[in-house]
């Protein structure tokens, strides 16, 4: 048997890198590619807890949830990043920066 | 009962005789353009005639005093009051009377001057002054009345502003008349410090105060108080220098010359007549403060003066000029009368000179006036006033001429005149009195019998030349052109000239002795030698006619005396007037405006320096104080404000408008929450 | 090490390395196709999990869907949309510090946190009965779903229409008016 702690350690590491991709990134889609390992992650430790309970299943019934909204959110946020290259011509998160003071 | 009656009317006299000119000085300031002359000649005459009426009722009758309190400082009281006598009513009646005449005369000499209301008020100032002078029975009310006497003589002075000599005249005469007063001021004072009051009548009375004080063991008594006796010396100089320079004596006479500025009718009221003998009258009033050593002291100065001025007179050329210092050497003649002790000669010589030497310049200011009316009328240019460019008025001016011939003679001292009475009385006392006295003082006889001398010569060549000699011919066409003077003129010359002769005097024309203005005084106690009564006269006479004949060869027969020559030394000290002038500009006058100067240079140089300095430092400090405020506080103020901008666009850059900075912040905490609890 | 315990660390390596070379890599493309190997690699670790219908539940939505997503969308947009990309030099970039060392501080905590706590002493660990090979996960999750976890069935139904509608509206072409 594997033990837990490598899972969450492999998730932990997954965690890590995509939020690498997340803060350094300068292009929207490798963004959105970090948010989703991220979210992998979190999947991942859900299974990993979910080995241990086998009358209801909860592990597995939230990391399906969790799958589906993460698709969701993703069909959503490439709708928001077409809309971002049709407004500022550019999907550079940092040239995005009318929000500046 | 009667004599209470007269007095309380005698006040209201008194004060109406005093007070009326002053009247006439104020209304004619006030109304200026409004019938001046008549006005003024209105008020004089009025108190000349109450004059007369006061004279009859006080001469060897009674003395007036009234009083009234004036003022007080602490519980001393000061009073105020007249004190009429027979000096009083003789002057009252002198200065009253000369006036009027010199208001009539005026009337024709000034007219057509366009200033000629201030004429008519500064006259009555004076006449105002004068009376008061003579009437005052405190120390001090005299000094006021004194002040204002040479107040009134600047201002008639320096009648003729415009002119620059008329203008430095009457500074000078105002001037020398200070020192003067200092002097009486000082005397005052110390009189006051031993008697403790100003009152005439108890201080110079016959049993007065100063008659009971007395020098014991060097200290001079009086009742309770004593001074060192030096103090009364020094009293009667001050009181005599007071005198000096209200009547021209040596050295402090050099003002009545340059005062001739002024017009004729004023030299001849003031400066011969009363103003000049208004320091005779003082004398005479306190005659009994004076010890034997300050008498001595006038005579000298009386005799130096009157020497001095008549050598003086000799060479001046110009009418008035000589004129004026005539009435030095006579003044200094009765200075040294009063000197000798001969009170009543000294006074009578007072009154008799008034007239004559009034009438001298009366009628040289007619000459003048035809003289200077005539040049203007043919357009010529010479000093009018030079007897040398005047000559043969005698056919054209008759009644001038025998007016001054019968003045002239009156000064002489020629017999029927009433001022052989006089004269001749002074020289007789002071012979008599020389031969009590010993060393230097037995030549003041001499000297003064040569100023008699020298007097005699100097008025007959005035005479001489102005009315008999041939005129240079510059002057002919306005010599021959001159007609006698105008009516009113011509009038008061005639009145005086009668009053030249004994006739007013005294029914005997030979003897001084019985004139009722003699006897009206007390005598001296000078002892009296009948042999001089007798020589003196007579020697006098023989050598004025001596010099009458020398003058006549001199310059109406041309024949000069070959003794001095215009070059000379001596014609040279005498003309330039002893250079006394030239020695009171280089001692006094040069070094004063020489400190003047240096004061003037310090407060502009120093002084101002200072007030500017400290206004360059406290604009140096305000540029500072500004300075300060505008970098320092504004700069704490400012670069607070920048200061917090500076945070502030500091703490602007987290806000980069960039999200994964943002998320990097938000993680970033998150971070050092779970590292502090990891650690801790 | 038994077959199995090779298998999933091959697998966990796989995860990673492609993980990570996504991260690194600065061409959209090969990032995107390594995505696609690490989320098969993530399936894999699943079944080692036991969780063998979010496995597959994982490779149908992620991969068919997700990256087939992302695939189109980016090939499908403009030319732009790739050359505003930055030619970089070098791996890391300075301004990549400061993310590296969030990332690395965060994974330090992690591990920390998962070294230290002793889970096989838990006690819900200890009374737990593992699932087997044997189950039947499937109708487990089915039975599960329409009983117990219904209500967030129903939800995620509605939540999936509203990001239908949202992205559709969202991605329309704006008519010019």
């Amino acid at each position: 048997m594997i033990p837990l702690s490598h899972f969450l350690l492999i998730s932990a590491c997954l965690f890590c890198i995509g939020l690498y991709g997340v803060l350094t990134k300068r292009n929207a889609i490798q963004v959105l590619i970090g948010i989703e390992f991220m979210i992998n992650a979190a999947v991942l430790n859900f299974v990993a807890f979910g080995r241990y309970d086998a009358e209801q299943g909860g592990g597995q019934m939230f990391a399906l949830f969790a799958i589906i909204l993460a698709a969701a959110g993703v069909a959503v946020a490439l709708a928001i990043i077409l809309n971002v290259y049709k407004h500022f011509k550019t999907i550079d998160p940092v040239k995005t920066d009318t929000l500046k003071d | 009962m009667e004599s209470m009656y007269f007095a309380d009317s005698q006040i209201f006299l008194v004060s109406a005789v005093v007070v009326l000119p002053l009247i006439s000085f104020l209304f004619i300031l006030a109304g200026k353009r409004f019938n001046t002359e008549n006005l003024a000649l209105f008020h004089i005459a009025v108190s000349f005639i109450l004059s007369v009426y006061l004279f009859t009722g006080i001469w060897n009758k009674q003395t007036v005093h009234l009083q009234w309190s004036w003022f007080s400082i602490g519980n001393v009281e000061f009073k105020v009051g007249i004190l009429l006598n027979n000096l009083s009513v003789l002057m009252m009646v002198l200065v009253s009377g000369i006036a009027t005449l010199v208001h009539v005369y005026s009337r024709a000499y000034m007219k057509g001057d366009p200033d000629i209301y201030r004429y008519w008020a500064y006259l009555g100032l004076f006449c105002f002054s004068m009376l008061g002078l003579v009437v005052s029975d405190s120390l001090l009310l005299i000094y006021l009345f004194w002040e204002l006497v040479g107040f009134s003589s600047y201002l008639l002075i320096g009648f003729w502003y415009t002119r620059d000599s008329a203008a430095r005249a009457s500074k000078k005469a105002f001037i020398m008349n200070r020192i003067g007063d200092l002097g009486f001021l000082t005397g005052i004072m110390i009189i006051y410090q031993q008697f403790r009051t100003f009152d005439l009548s108890l201080l110079f009375a016959e049993n007065g105060l100063i008659q009971a004080s007395f020098i014991q063991e060097a200290m001079w008594i009086s009742g309770t108080s004593g001074m060192p006796e030096i103090w009364l010396t020094v009293a009667g100089v001050a009181f005599f220098l007071g005198a000096m320079a209200k009547s021209a004596q040596f050295p402090l006479h050099t003002w009545l010359p340059d005062a001739m500025e002024g017009p004729t009718a004023v030299s001849s009221l003031i400066h011969a007549a009363t103003m000049v003998a208004a320091g005779v009258f003082l004398i005479a009033r306190i005659y009994p403060v004076f010890n034997l050593q300050v008498l001595n002291f006038m005579v000298i100065i009386g005799t130096i003066t009157a020497f001095m001025a008549a050598t003086i007179a000799l060479t001046q050329n110009d009418i008035k000029r000589i004129l004026a210092y005539s009435t030095v050497s006579q003044l200094g003649f009765m200075i040294m009368a009063l000197g000798i002790g001969a009170y009543s000669e000294s006074i009578f010589h007072l009154s008799t000179h008034a007239f004559f030497k009034c009438l001298l310049f009366l009628a040289a200011g007619a000459v003048i006036h035809e003289m200077h009316h005539n040049r203007d009328k043919y357009g010529l240019d010479f000093d009018y006033q030079d007897i040398r460019l005047m000559g043969g008025l005698k056919k054209q001016m008759p009644l001038a001429f025998i007016s001054m011939c019968i003045a002239s003679a009156a000064l002489v001292g020629l017999p029927l005149t009433s001022g052989f009475l006089s004269k001749d009385s002074m020289l007789i006392k002071v012979f008599e009195w020389a031969d009590s006295q010993t060393g230097i003082l037995k030549i003041i006889p001499y000297l003064m019998l040569l100023s008699s001398a020298l007097t005699a010569f100097y008025i007959s060549r005035l005479i001489f030349k102005v009315f008999f000699s041939k005129p240079q011919p510059v002057s002919i066409p306005v010599v021959s052109d001159a007609k006698d003077a105008p009516g009113q003129m011509t009038v008061v010359l005639l009145i005086l000239a009668l009053f030249s002769t004994f006739l007013p005097f005294g029914l005997n024309p030979l003897s001084y002795e019985t004139s009722w203005l003699w006897s009206g005084f007390s005598s001296s106690e000078i002892l009296k030698q009948e042999l001089y009564h007798q020589i003196i006269p007579f020697m006098v006479n023989t050598i004025s006619a001596g010099m009458i004949v020398l003058a006549y060869r001199m310059y109406v027969q041309n024949k000069p005396f070959r003794f001095v020559s215009d070059e000379s030394f001596l014609y040279r000290f005498s003309s330039g007037e002893w250079y006394l002038n030239q020695f009171y500009s280089f001692a006094f006058v040069k070094p004063i405006e020489k400190v003047a100067l240096l004061s003037w240079r310090f407060d502009r140089y120093v002084i101002d320096a200072i007030v500017l300095s400290a206004a360059v430092v406290v604009r140096r400090i305000s540029d500072f104080s500004k300075w300060t405020d505008k970098n320092i506080v504004d700069g704490a103020v400012n670069g607070s404000a920048s200061l917090v901008a500076w945070a502030g666009s500091i703490f602007r850059m987290f806000q980069s408008g960039r999200l994964q900075h943002y998320l990097l912040s938000v993680l970033i905490v998150l971070l050092t929450f779970l590292i502090l609890i990891f650690l801790i | 090490m038994s077959t199995e315990q090779i298998i999933f660390y091959f697998f966990a390596a796989l995860v990673l390395i492609s993980a990570f070379m996504v991260v690194s890599m600065h061409n959209l493309v090969r990032s995107i196709f390594l995505f696609f190997v690490t989320l098969f690699s993530l399936a894999a670790l699943y079944v080692f999990a036991f969780a063998d219908f979010v496995a597959v539940t994982q490779v149908v939505i992620y991969v068919g869907g997700v990256l087939v997503l992302m695939l189109f969308a980016f090939m499908l947009s403009n030319k732009e949309l790739l050359s505003k990309i930055n030619p970089v030099n070098g791996l890391i970039r300075i301004n990549h510090i400061a993310g590296i060392l969030v990332c690395v501080l965060f994974l330090f905590i992690l591990l920390n946190v998962i070294i230290q706590t002793d889970f096989e002493n838990l006690k819900w660990i200890k009374a737990a009965d593992q699932i087997s090979t044997n189950d039947n996960t499937v109708h487990l999750i089915g039975i599960q779903t329409m009983t117990r976890y219904l209500l967030p069935f129903e939800v995620l139904s509605v939540l999936l229409l509203m990001a239908l509608v949202g992205a559709a509206h969202l991605a329309r072409k704006e008519r010019k008016v």
